[in-house]
C-alpha cells in the first residue's frame, strides 16, 4: 500500500492551463486552416479599372451591366459591350490590361471573367425585381465594387466550386451584404421587407 | 507542471474542443452538402440573352421552337425543344423524341466531329481533313466513271422529297448509276393506290373532322404520319362532356390504340384488308353506300374484266370472310353499319405496326371502302392534298444505261432498298463496289438490318455521312459528319396522312460541331470535284441555295426560314378530281391494266410474277393477298408483329437516354432485356412461361429476349417492342434490348414491289437466360 502511495504524483493545478492552451492553439489552428485549405485562387484573365470606367459613363453601373429587353438581367457585359466604345482597331489608353484586352477583341474571343458574385446553381435571383422593382441600389449586396481600381483574385471554394464571396470573407462566415451574399442575408432582407420567404421564391 | 501523458491528453483535448470551437468542422459539413449539390446530373446552362427560333425537325415532322442562350463565352446553345403552337400539324405538342432531341446534338460521345478513315482490318480510326476526305470519294466515284463502272456505285438515302434527297439523286443520276435507294415510306405506297384508283398521288385523311373512324392495322396513336397532329385530332373525338367522335380499331393486339378505341376487333394476323372489303360488301348488300360510286368505273364489270361489286359478291362470302379474319360478324356488320349511317366516317390504312410501308391491296381496299362511304373531298374523309409548289432543282437528266439493282423487270419503278441489297449481295447482274449511306442508319434500321450489314460489310468502299457515330458509320470506311437539324439547313415534306400539304424547313441555330457540314453541302462539294456533267446537274453553292430555288413560289426565302413552314390554308373539300384515263374514280385500274399489258406484255403473267396470286383476272380491283409470313412452314409456326411506340423510335433518328428512361418493365427488363409479349395458351402449348429467357428466330435472323404473357395478344404470335437494341449511340443507348429489324424478313410486296415486313413467320424457344 505504502508502495503505492509513493508512486502516486503530486499533480500541479497548473496542468489544467495546457488544456486551456491546446483549445487556443486548436481553434486558433481552425480558424487559419479553414480558409488556406478550403479555398484557392485565381487570376482574373486581365485587370479591369471600374474606378476609372465608371468615370467615362454616364448612367454608373447600368451602362454596362444592362437589362435586356426581355428584362433578364445582362450580368458581366459580354464583347459587344465593350465594343460600343472600344470601336476602333487602336486602344483608347495605354495600360498594359487595355493591350491584352484588345487581343480579345480582335480575336472576338470572349472574355472569361469569374464572376465573384456568382449564386449557386439551385438559387433563382433576378435583379429586375431586386434593382429595378425594389429600387436597392448596387451597393446593397456588391459593395464599393464599382470603384476599385484592380480586380482582387477571384477565390473559389474546392469542395463547392463557388465564390469565395458568398459564404462571405470573414473567418465565421456571420457578417452581411455586402461582405456575403448567403441565403441568411437574403432571407432576412426579405423578411424585414415583408417579402414572401417560401423555398420557391428562390429555389425554383 | 511536468510533460507527461495526462498533461498531454489534456493539451489534446483542449486542441479538439479548440479546433470544434473554429469553423472547420461545421464549414466542411456545410460545404459538403452542398458539393453533392452539384453532383452533375442537371446541366445549368450558362447565363445569357434568351431568344426561340422556329423550326421543324425534319424526323418526325413536328413544328418546334427552339430555346437558345447567347451565353457570354459559350456562344449560343440550344437548351430546349419546345412546340410551335403556329403549326397546322403539330400546333405546339411534341414528341418525345422532339423534347429530347438536344441529347443527341449536345451528345460528344456520340457525335462525328471530323472525317474519319477506318482501317478495315484494325478498325482504327484516322482523322482526315475535308479535302483529303472528299477527293478519297470524288476519287473513288470517278474512277469508277471511267471505267464505265458508275452502276456499281450506290447510295442509300432516308428521304427522296427531301432538298439533300433530292440532291443525292440527282448526283448519283448525273454520274451514271441507276442504284439509288431510301428509306420506304407508306406515302409511297398510298402514292400508288391514289395514282392506280384516282389518279391522285397525294392523299390524306380529315382526321380532325371525322367523327366515326375506322383504322385498319395502322397505330394511329403510335407512330403514323404527323403523330402530334394525330393525337391533337385524338384530343378533339375525346370532347367534353361527351365523346364527339367513335374510333375502332382493328388488330391483333391490343396496342395502345385498341385500347384507347371505343371498339377493339381484334382480327388475324395480316387480315385488316380482308375486313375493308367484308365491310364493303356488308355495305352493298345492306344498300348502305353512296350510290355515286356505281358511276365509277369498274364497279360494274367492263372490258371483259369483272368489276369490284360482282368480284365481291362472288368471291366475298361475308360469314366465310369474318371468320377468315377471325372477327365475330355480327360486330362486324354492326360496326359496318354505324360506319355507313355516321355522317363524316372514314377508313384509315397506313403504316405497318412494324413500321413498314402497308400492302398496296390493303391501301385500295380502303380507299375503296371510303369511296363507298362517300366521304372522298368531304369534310371527315379522304381528301386530295394540294402539291407542294416545290421547283426541280435543274432540267431532266439521262437515264442511267445499266439496269437498276432493284426492281429489274417491273413494269413501274418503286424505292426498294432490301431488293437492292439483295442484287448486289448475290452479284445479280452485278454487284457493288461503292455504297453511299447518306443518313437513315441502314445498317440498324434496315429494313432487314442483317443484309444491310452484309451489305456494308462486302462492299469495298463504303461511305457513311452522318451525324453520329451509329451501326452505319461503325461498318464505313470513311465518316463524314454532317449537322444535326438544329445545327444545319434540310427540310422535310408532307407527314404520311395529313389532310393538308406541309413542308418543313430547318435552319442553322447553332453552331455546329466542329467540322460537320449540312449532308446536303458535301454531296454538292463531291459533284464540284466530280466535275463535267454532275457539277452540271447540281451549280449550287450550298444547301441554303438549293432549297432557295426548290422553294422560290413560297416566297421569301428568309421569311419562309424564319416561320420553318409552308402549308396549305385548309383541306380541299369539294367534288375530288379524277386524273384517271376514264376521268371518273376507278375501281378497276386502267392505269395498272395499261402497265401491266405495256408493249405488248401478257397482263396476266406479268401480275403473276410480281406477286399477284389472284393473277389479272383481279389484279387491278382492291383485293385481299394472303401475307407471305403464312407460307414459312412448320419451322416458323408463329407470327412476329413488332410493337412500335413513340417512346422508342420516330422516323429514322434513334432512341435518346430520355426515351430510354421512360420504358416500362413491360418493353425492357432485367438488365436491358427486350421483352416479348405472346398469349398465354401460345406460351402454354410451347411449354413457355412468364420471365422464360428466349430464342425468336426467323428464316432471316434472330434475336434473344424475356418472355411475358399478355392477354391482349393474339394467340399464335409473338410481339416485339421497336426501335431497341443499339449497338452504339453511347452507353444510356447502347445495349439496351435487342434490335427487332434483325430478325425480320422482308418480302415484296405482291404488285408494288414495295419491301414490306409487317409479319414474319417465326420459332420461339426457350433458351437459357
Amino acid at each position: 500500500m505504502a508502495t503505492h502511495q509513493q508512486g502516486k504524483k503530486q499533480r500541479s493545478r497548473a496542468d489544467w492551463l495546457l488544456l486551456v492552451v491546446g483549445l487556443i492553439l486548436g481553434s486558433a489552428f481552425g480558424f487559419w486552416i479553414t480558409p488556406t485549405i478550403l479555398y484557392a485562387e485565381k487570376p482574373q484573365p486581365l485587370q479591369f479599372n471600374h474606378k476609372l470606367h465608371v468615370e467615362q459613363v454616364d448612367k454608373g453601373c447600368k451602362s454596362c451591366h444592362q437589362f435586356r429587353d426581355d428584362g433578364s438581367f445582362s450580368g458581366i457585359p459580354g464583347l459587344a459591350t465593350c465594343k460600343s466604345c472600344h470601336s476602333g482597331d487602336e486602344p483608347l489608353g495605354n495600360t498594359p490590361a487595355e493591350k491584352e484586352f484588345m487581343k480579345y477583341l480582335k480575336a472576338n474571343k470572349p472574355i472569361p471573367w469569374h464572376v465573384y458574385s456568382r449564386q449557386p446553381d439551385c438559387v433563382f435571383f433576378s435583379h429586375a425585381a431586386h434593382a429595378e422593382n425594389a429600387g436597392l441600389e448596387c451597393t446593397k449586396c456588391h459593395g464599393q465594387h464599382g470603384k476599385t481600381e484592380k480586380l482582387r483574385p477571384y477565390e473559389y471554394n474546392r469542395l463547392t466550386g463557388y465564390s469565395r464571396d458568398i459564404w462571405g470573407r470573414g473567418p465565421i462566415g456571420l457578417a452581411g451584404p455586402p461582405d456575403r451574399m448567403k441565403m441568411d442575408d437574403c432571407a432576412k432582407c426579405h423578411r424585414e421587407n415583408g417579402v414572401n420567404q417560401a423555398c420557391f421564391v428562390c429555389h425554383k | 507542471m511536468d510533460w507527461d501523458r495526462r498533461t498531454f491528453v489534456k493539451f489534446a483535448v483542449g486542441a479538439v474542443i479548440g479546433i470544434h470551437a473554429s469553423p472547420l468542422i461545421p464549414k466542411f459539413m456545410d460545404d459538403t452538402a452542398i458539393w453533392t449539390q452539384n453532383w452533375n446530373w442537371v446541366p445549368v446552362p450558362e447565363d445569357g440573352a434568351v431568344a426561340y427560333a422556329h423550326t421543324v425537325n425534319p424526323h418526325t415532322g413536328t413544328g418546334a421552337k427552339a430555346k437558345l442562350i447567347d451565353g457570354r463565352v459559350e456562344g449560343l446553345r440550344a437548351i430546349r425543344v419546345e412546340g410551335n403552337p403556329n403549326h397546322p400539324l403539330s400546333q405546339g405538342g411534341v414528341l418525345p423524341a422532339d423534347a429530347s432531341a438536344l441529347q443527341l446534338l449536345y451528345n460528344s460521345e456520340i457525335r462525328v466531329t471530323k472525317p474519319l478513315l477506318r482501317n478495315r482490318s484494325t478498325g482504327v480510326m484516322t482523322q482526315l481533313s475535308w479535302p483529303q476526305a472528299l477527293d478519297l470519294v470524288a476519287g473513288n466515284l470517278a474512277n469508277l466513271a471511267k471505267n464505265g463502272q458508275a452502276h456499281m456505285a450506290a447510295a442509300l438515302g432516308a428521304d427522296p422529297s427531301s432538298t439533300t434527297g433530292q440532291i443525292l439523286m440527282r448526283l448519283m443520276q448525273a454520274l451514271g448509276s441507276p442504284n439509288v435507294a431510301f428509306t420506304p415510306t407508306p406515302r409511297e405506297t398510298m402514292a400508288l393506290a391514289g395514282l392506280f384508283m384516282m389518279g391522285q398521288p397525294f392523299l390524306g385523311f380529315d382526321l380532325a373532322n371525322a367523327n366515326y373512324i375506322v383504322s385498319f392495322g395502322t397505330p394511329l396513336l403510335d407512330g403514323f404520319g404527323a403523330p402530334v397532329a394525330v393525337r391533337k385530332a385524338f384530343a378533339g373525338w375525346r370532347g367534353y362532356p361527351k365523346n364527339q367522335a367513335r374510333l375502332v380499331q382493328i388488330e391483333p393486339r391490343a396496342s395502345v390504340t385498341a385500347s384507347q378505341a371505343d371498339q377493339w376487333l381484334a382480327c388475324k394476323p395480316g387480315s385488316e384488308g380482308l375486313v375493308a372489303l367484308a365491310m364493303c360488301r356488308i355495305m352493298i348488300d345492306e344498300g348502305v353506300y353512296d350510290r355515286a360510286i356505281e358511276s365509277a368505273y369498274g364497279w360494274n364489270d367492263a372490258d371483259g374484266l369483272p368489276g369490284f361489286k360482282s368480284y365481291l359478291l362472288k368471291n366475298l362470302d361475308r360469314a366465310k370472310t369474318a371468320s377468315l379474319a377471325g372477327i365475330s360478324l355480327p360486330k362486324l356488320v354492326k360496326m359496318t353499319l354505324a360506319f355507313a349511317k355516321a355522317d363524316r366516317a372514314v377508313a384509315v390504312c397506313g403504316p405497318g405496326n412494324s413500321g413498314d410501308p402497308g400492302r398496296l391491296y390493303d391501301f385500295m381496299s380502303v380507299l375503296a371502302l371510303n369511296a363507298l362511304k362517300g366521304n372522298l373531298g368531304k369534310p371527315g374523309g379522304v381528301v386530295a392534298q394540294q402539291p407542294l409548289p416545290l421547283k426541280s432543282l435543274g432540267g431532266a437528266l439521262p437515264e442511267a444505261k445499266p439496269p437498276a439493282l432493284a426492281m429489274a423487270g417491273r413494269p413501274f419503278g418503286v424505292n426498294n432498298v432490301h431488293e437492292l441489297a439483295q442484287a448486289a449481295l448475290a452479284g445479280k447482274p452485278y454487284g457493288l463496289k461503292t455504297l453511299i449511306l447518306c443518313g437513315g442508319n441502314f445498317v440498324f434500321n434496315g429494313p432487314q438490318a442483317n443484309v444491310m450489314h452484309d451489305l456494308a460489310r462486302k462492299t469495298p468502299f463504303v461511305v457513311a455521312i452522318t451525324p453520329y457515330m451509329d451501326e452505319s458509320a461503325g461498318m464505313a470506311d470513311l465518316v463524314l459528319p454532317s449537322t444535326h437539324w438544329l445545327e444545319g439547313w434540310g427540310d422535310s415534306t408532307t407527314p404520311f396522312g395529313s389532310a393538308v400539304s406541309c413542308y418543313g424547313l430547318h435552319r442553322p441555330l447553332v453552331k455546329s460541331v466542329d467540322e460537320a457540314k449540312d449532308g446536303g453541302d458535301i454531296l454538292l462539294a463531291l459533284a464540284q470535284r466530280l466535275g463535267g456533267p454532275v457539277a452540271a446537274a447540281l451549280p449550287f453553292k450550298n444547301l441554303g441555295e438549293a432549297m432557295a430555288k426548290r422553294t422560290q413560289a413560297m416566297g421569301d426565302f428568309k421569311k419562309l426560314a424564319e416561320a420553318s413552314y409552308w402549308a396549305q390554308k385548309r383541306p380541299a373539300y369539294g367534288a375530288m378530281r379524277f386524273n384517271t384515263p376514264s376521268g371518273r374514280l376507278e375501281l378497276s385500274s386502267r392505269v395498272l391494266r395499261n402497265l401491266l399489258s405495256k408493249g405488248g406484255r401478257d397482263a396476266d403473267k406479268t401480275a403473276r410474277a410480281l406477286g399477284v396470286k389472284a393473277g389479272a383476272q383481279t389484279a387491278f380491283l382492291p383485293h385481299w393477298e394472303e401475307p407471305a409470313a403464312y407460307a414459312e412452314g412448320a419451322a416458323y409456326p408463329l407470327v412476329m408483329q413488332a410493337v412500335p411506340s413513340l417512346r422508342t423510335t420516330w422516323g429514322d433518328e434513334a432512341v435518346t437516354p430520355y426515351m430510354v428512361k421512360i420504358l416500362p418493365d413491360t418493353v425492357l427488363a432485367n438488365t436491358d432485356k427486350l421483352v416479348v409479349e405472346m398469349h398465354p395458351a401460345t406460351a402454354q402449348q410451347l411449354h413457355l412461361q412468364e420471365g422464360d429467357a428466349v430464342l425468336v428466330e426467323s428464316s432471316a435472323g434472330s434475336l434473344t429476349a424475356k418472355l411475358t404473357l399478355y392477354a391482349g395478344a393474339a394467340p399464335g404470335m409473338v410481339f416485339v417492342p421497336l426501335g431497341l437494341g443499339h449497338k452504339d449511340f453511347g452507353f444510356q443507348v447502347a445495349g439496351k434490348g435487342m434490335n427487332f429489324n434483325r430478325a425480320v424478313k422482308v418480302t415484296s410486296d405482291p404488285m408494288s414491289g414495295m419491301p414490306i415486313w409487317e409479319l414474319t413467320g417465326v420459332s420461339v424457344k426457350k433458351v437459357r437466360g
